[in-house]
């Protein structure tokens, strides 16, 4: 017993805590052991999550309430906030438009939200928040930063109805921008994909791609406003002129917002077309065949302000 | 009652075409959910009925419109009357049939329309008008048909829409 007692404490001195070398029979029992021991660990692992499984699945299924409550949040936060910030990049193109471009071509604008359009499918009318009270009036004309969206037909206090250029009853006295050839852009039905260029000459055969804008002449609408291009053109069945398919610059099936041409502010000098966006310039100041801003646009803003 | 339950489907009808169709457009066009509850109604109540609503329901659109009053509630009126016809001749339960009783009612309602326009000198190309509002507008209105005619259907025989006709 008293032996057993010294061996203990023998062993006890021997085997400290900061020894740096373990015995050879340690050694040994710690090779062989020692898979055995990770594989008893890996098991106690499992083990102990097959245990717990029930509980954590408890737990699991609240978080997952809370996670799915918190993910709709999320996903609804995110909406509204890629609503915004589209809102906010529209806006902000119609105000660098009332900024930079409408004053430059002559044009005070005021913006307007739409807020309603035709129930049916025949006519293109859009109604805006802003009316008579707000300094509207009738044959007004409505743009948008791409190009000419159509005029003023009615005004209310609050509101007003636009026309729009796809509509059947809309005509627009228009130019081809490079040829100078004359026509009249109409409305086919309601179809806001493309208008029509009608009574082109038939010695200015238009080309795909050339730009059309409003000429003025003996128009309510302003000279020098975008409207599209050309798509493609033939010759009329009368065969005394050309028409043409034009593709508006102006998105009708998302114009959300629109500005309305209020008065025109005299130009103190010629509008530096390189500094204007595509299509009311194109930074080529050289190239007048294919801006619209070089044929003066809005020199003859005032024709709707009387 | 049935009266004011109709035009408040109505009024909430033209209310959807005014605003949150337009974010929903099938081969450029809306669809035209007034005539859905016209052909509805007269096919389940009959030619006097059919008429009354229908004009009715094209007051409304041409007061939203705001030009040419009058055009759709003719149209409506006739297509309603013509819609009546079927009341006592065809089954009531099957979805094919009132989809097709809506699409060709859509197509004769826009036909009238455009000889209306076209008698007040709105000018548009037979083509256009037939493929690309014509046709579209009757297809669009007729797809959404099952969407809305057994609940109206079963309406009409236990809901709000119940009673006598008008």
């Amino acid at each position: 017993m008293g032996l057993l007692v010294v061996l203990m404490l023998v062993l006890m001195n021997y085997t400290e805590s900061g020894r740096v070398r373990v015995s050879p029979m340690e050694t040994v029992l710690r090779d062989i052991l020692a898979p055995v021991q990770g594989l008893t660990m890996s098991l106690g692992h499992r083990l102990r999550g097959l245990v717990s499984f029930p509980f954590t699945l408890y737990n699991a299924a609240e978080e997952n309430q809370l996670m799915k409550k918190k993910l709709a949040e999320l996903e609804n936060t995110a909406r509204q906030n890629n609503e915004i910030s589209s809102e906010n990049e529209r806006l902000k193109r119609l105000l660098d438009f009332k900024t930079t471009v409408a004053p430059a071509v002559g044009f005070e604008v005021t913006g307007a939200a739409i807020i309603g359009k035709d129930p049916g499918n025949w006519f293109g009318i859009i109604t805006i928040n802003k009316g008579a009270s707000q300094g509207l009036r009738p044959n007004m004309t409505v743009i948008n930063g791409q190009g000419l969206v159509g005029r003023i037909t009615s005004v209310s206090s609050t509101t007003s109805e636009v026309l729009l250029i796809t509509d059947p009853r809309s005509g627009v006295s228009a130019l081809i921008q490079e040829t100078r050839a004359p026509g009249m852009v109409e409305g086919v039905a309601s179809f806001p994909g493309q208008v029509r260029m009608v009574h082109i000459p038939v010695e200015a055969e238009p080309s795909k791609g050339q730009v059309v804008v409003t000429s003025g002449f003996g128009s309510m609408y302003p000279k020098g406003i975008p409207i599209g291009w050309v798509q493609d053109s033939r010759r009329e069945p009368s065969g005394l002129f050309n028409s043409a398919i034009v593709v508006p610059f102006v998105d009708f099936n998302r114009i959300e917002e629109v500005l309305v041409i209020t008065g025109s502010a005299a130009l103190q000098e010629e509008p530096n077309i390189a500094l204007l966006p595509y299509p009311w310039g194109e930074g080529r100041a050289d190239n007048r065949g294919r801006s619209p801003g070089i044929v003066n646009a809005g020199e003859e803003a005032g024709l709707v302000v009387q | 009652m049935r009266l004011l339950f109709l035009m408040l489907l109505m009024g909430l009808a033209i209310f959807l075409q005014v605003t949150l169709l337009n974010f929903f457009p099938l081969f450029g066009v809306k669809p035209d959910l007034i005539l859905m509850l016209v052909v509805f109604n007269s096919f389940l109540k009959g030619s006097r009925e059919g008429a009354l609503v229908g004009l009715l329901g094209g007051v409304f659109i041409d007061l939203a419109n705001g030009s040419y009053i009058g055009m759709n509630s003719l149209a409506l009126m006739i297509v309603g009357y013509l819609v009546g016809f079927t009341e006592s001749k065809i089954y009531k339960d099957s979805s094919i049939i009132i989809i097709f009783l809506v699409w060709v009612a859509s197509l004769l309602d826009q036909l009238l329309t455009y000889i209306l326009l076209y008698s007040m000198q709105v000018q548009i190309s037979p083509g256009v008008a037939l493929f690309r509002v014509m046709l579209p507008t009757a297809t669009y209105t007729a797809v959404l048909v099952p969407f809305f005619y057994h609940r109206f259907y079963s309406s009409s025989q236990a809901g709000l829409l119940r009673g006598k006709n008008i």
